[in-house]
């Protein structure tokens, strides 16, 4: 089967329009999905698919995500574009009680399909309520799924999967990365399975763990490294929740050294949780304690230069890893 | 809207004497059993489920709010999933998930669960609403909600959507009066939340909620609209929580002589049956319930079994 060269947005909603074909209780509701999508991933999707399945809402992130739990467990597959991940926080009872909890509490074991697209991090001066990376939470909250791809082909597989998965999904689209371009599988039954990472450079020296918008990051800042005698292991965890713990933990003690980047704040984001757990399952294949990187704790900056010095650059990624690869 | 039929009346009856029966015996074991969990009264308030549940369809979606058990008894669950839940057993609905605070749901009978947040089920009602409108399954949605959580914010959002869909969504607002301890008027300009429809220029029907057949009408007609394609309508039943908020409530912001003007639900609807019907249904349902406390009694308790199951589906 062939393949394309297309950007992030456009793959995910492929994934997406792909799904819709194959299974009818799949909806999409946000603002503006009828007229195009602010991101453009919906584009089209009215005319194939009609104003029943899709469908444009009101500024009500509690109302949509909320909706979202009662269609799911009566038996729908509704895929609800947020528009930021800020939104999350809006709707907090719906996502992470009622999305994550209706089934438990209601001692319930039956399959329940629900994506939420939240699209995260810095994209050009949005500000500090339209780029927060809010993945941390739907890891905090048990009973989601949690996914942030960084790549096209990704975007699109994990997105098919998220439409396959008997578990209601966070999506979480890389703002920062929406229109950069890769290849992708355009064969229907192209999936990205949710709880597998992917090694984007093998290395021997130390593992850079690291997901959505820190990807392409890191590979450059491995390439500089690379001319330097370092030779780094990129892993794109893809899934935070289930976290794939075994490929994480393979690499690390292969490399003796590891460092977590992400673009969410760094105190108390994900990489506080995966550094614990490598140290707590890998302490003694360890050369030196695993290292972390994010965000400055403060607010987002709207000046797009503020917004890109709080959040780790290639440079900075490159100068930790000369740190670790020297403790 | 014509009457419910004589087999109609003898099931609604039967239903409610059942909650009724329930009720009686949680205030009982709350008392004489140190139970742990919180029990939320819903003695006086059960004509208003057990009218609006016997207009339904046995597919109709319900989401109700935690006081009481007549939802679920009158969409027809048994007694014994209900007390095994309450009294943390295993052969309770939620399968040991339960104490107190009611989770029963059963998704064939349209019991689609409750949202301890309380006021939360608007936006949840309306996706079993916009379910149902996509696959023109012909059902209907209930939104209950008691006073108190009017004020919600998703009272609001999921209006707003649910008119403009026309959505086959029922909002159904238990009205006691009462929000824990405050008062309606404190927090609201109009002591009937009924009002409330005018601005989404949909019906707004109160009801003595002490009376089932009033509030069956009502939710027949509701739902017929509903099915018809013409969108939501907003129902106050005015009932009267005979107890306080919860079992063992010391409720010293109550009036005194507040049951002084009182109308038992059950007598109301006994005096629409025939003959001694209404003697020999109690006695059923009291010999029912007593049943099922015993084996709700006998059922093994929950294990720590129970705390890792139901998170994540396996296909």
């Amino acid at each position: 089967m062939s393949h394309e060269v297309m950007g992030y947005n456009a793959a995910m909603g492929l994934g997406l329009v792909e799904e819709m074909r194959r299974n009818d209780s799949i909806f999409i509701m946000g603002q503006g999905v009828v007229t195009g999508g602010w991101f453009g991933m919906e584009k089209g999707l009215v005319a194939e698919f009609g104003t029943d399945r899709v469908l444009d809402c009101g500024i009500a992130e509690a109302f949509e995500a909320g909706l979202a739990a009662g269609a799911a467990i009566a038996g729908m597959k509704p895929v609800i574009n947020m528009g930021f991940g800020d939104f999350a926080l809006i709707a907090g009872d719906e996502i992470y009680h009622k999305l994550a909890k209706w089934r438990y509490m209601h001692g319930l074991d039956v399959p329940m399909t629900a994506v939420i697209i939240f699209p995260i991090g810095a994209m050009g001066g949005a500000g500090p309520e339209h780029s927060s990376c809010t993945e941390v939470l739907g890891m905090h909250f048990p009973g989601l799924k949690v996914v942030v791809p960084s790549t096209a082909a990704d975007a699109k597989g994990l997105m098919k999967a998220a439409l396959r998965e008997p578990n209601p999904v966070l999506f979480h689209s890389v703002q920062g990365l929406g229109w950069t371009r890769s290849d992708v599988p355009l064969d229907p039954d192209f999936v990205v399975p949710i709880g597998k990472a992917a090694t984007r450079r093998a290395g021997q020296d130390l593992t850079i763990l690291t997901y959505g918008s820190m990807v392409p990051r890191a590979l450059e800042a491995a390439e500089r490294l690379a001319g330097e005698g370092i030779d780094a292991e990129i892993v794109d965890l893809r899934t935070l929740v289930p976290l794939d713990w075994d490929h994480a933990l393979e690499s690390v003690t292969r490399t003796h050294r590891a460092m977590v980047v992400h673009e969410a704040f760094r105190t108390a984001g994900p990489g506080a949780e995966i550094a614990a757990q490598i140290q707590e399952r890998a302490f003694f294949d360890l050369e030196a304690p695993v290292l972390r990187l994010g965000a400055k704790d403060f607010p987002l900056c709207q000046i797009a230069e503020l917004e890109q010095a709080a959040i780790p650059s290639v440079d900075a990624i490159a100068a930790e890893a000369r740190r670790l690869a020297a403790i | 809207m014509p009457a419910p039929e004589s087999a109609l009346l003898e099931q609604m009856f039967h239903r409610m004497a059942v909650s009724r029966a329930i009720e009686r015996l949680m205030l009982r074991h709350t008392r004489e059993e140190r139970f742990s969990g919180w029990w939320h009264p819903g003695e006086g308030q059960e004509a208003a489920p057990i009218g609006a549940t016997a207009a339904l369809r046995h597919d109709d979606y319900v989401w109700y709010q935690g006081r009481g058990c007549a939802w679920a008894i009158g969409k027809g669950m048994d007694p014994l999933p209900i007390l095994g839940d309450l009294l943390g057993k295993m052969n309770g609905a939620t399968r040991g998930k339960g104490g107190g605070v009611p989770h029963w749901a059963d998704y064939s009978l349209g019991i689609m669960g409750e949202g301890a947040t309380l006021g939360s089920v608007y936006p949840l009602a309306a996706g079993s609403a916009l379910a149902s409108k996509i696959r023109k399954d012909g059902r209907v949605s209930i939104a209950d909600f008691g006073d108190g959580t009017a004020s919600r914010g998703t009272f609001h959002e999921t209006m707003m959507h649910a008119v403009a869909w026309k959505l086959p969504l029922i909002y159904f607002c238990e009205n006691n009066g009462l929000l824990v301890g405050t008062r309606t008027e404190q927090v609201s300009a109009s002591a009937d939340i009924a009002n409330l429809a005018k601005g989404y220029g949909i019906p707004g029907v109160v009801v003595d909620g002490q009376d089932a057949i009033a509030v069956y009408e009502a939710t027949s007609e509701a739902a017929a609209r509903a099915r018809a394609g013409e969108g939501p309508t907003l129902i106050e039943a005015k009932v009267t929580r005979k107890h306080g908020h919860y079992a063992g409530d010391p409720q010293h912001y109550r009036d005194p002589d507040y049951l002084k003007d009182y109308r038992d639900p059950v007598d109301i609807l006994a005096a629409r049956l025939s003959g001694n019907a209404a003697a020999r249904i109690i006695e059923q349902a009291d010999a029912e319930v007593a049943a099922a406390y015993e084996a709700a009694k006998a059922a093994p308790e929950a294990d720590v079994s129970v705390i890792e199951r139901d998170l994540y589906h396996v296909a």
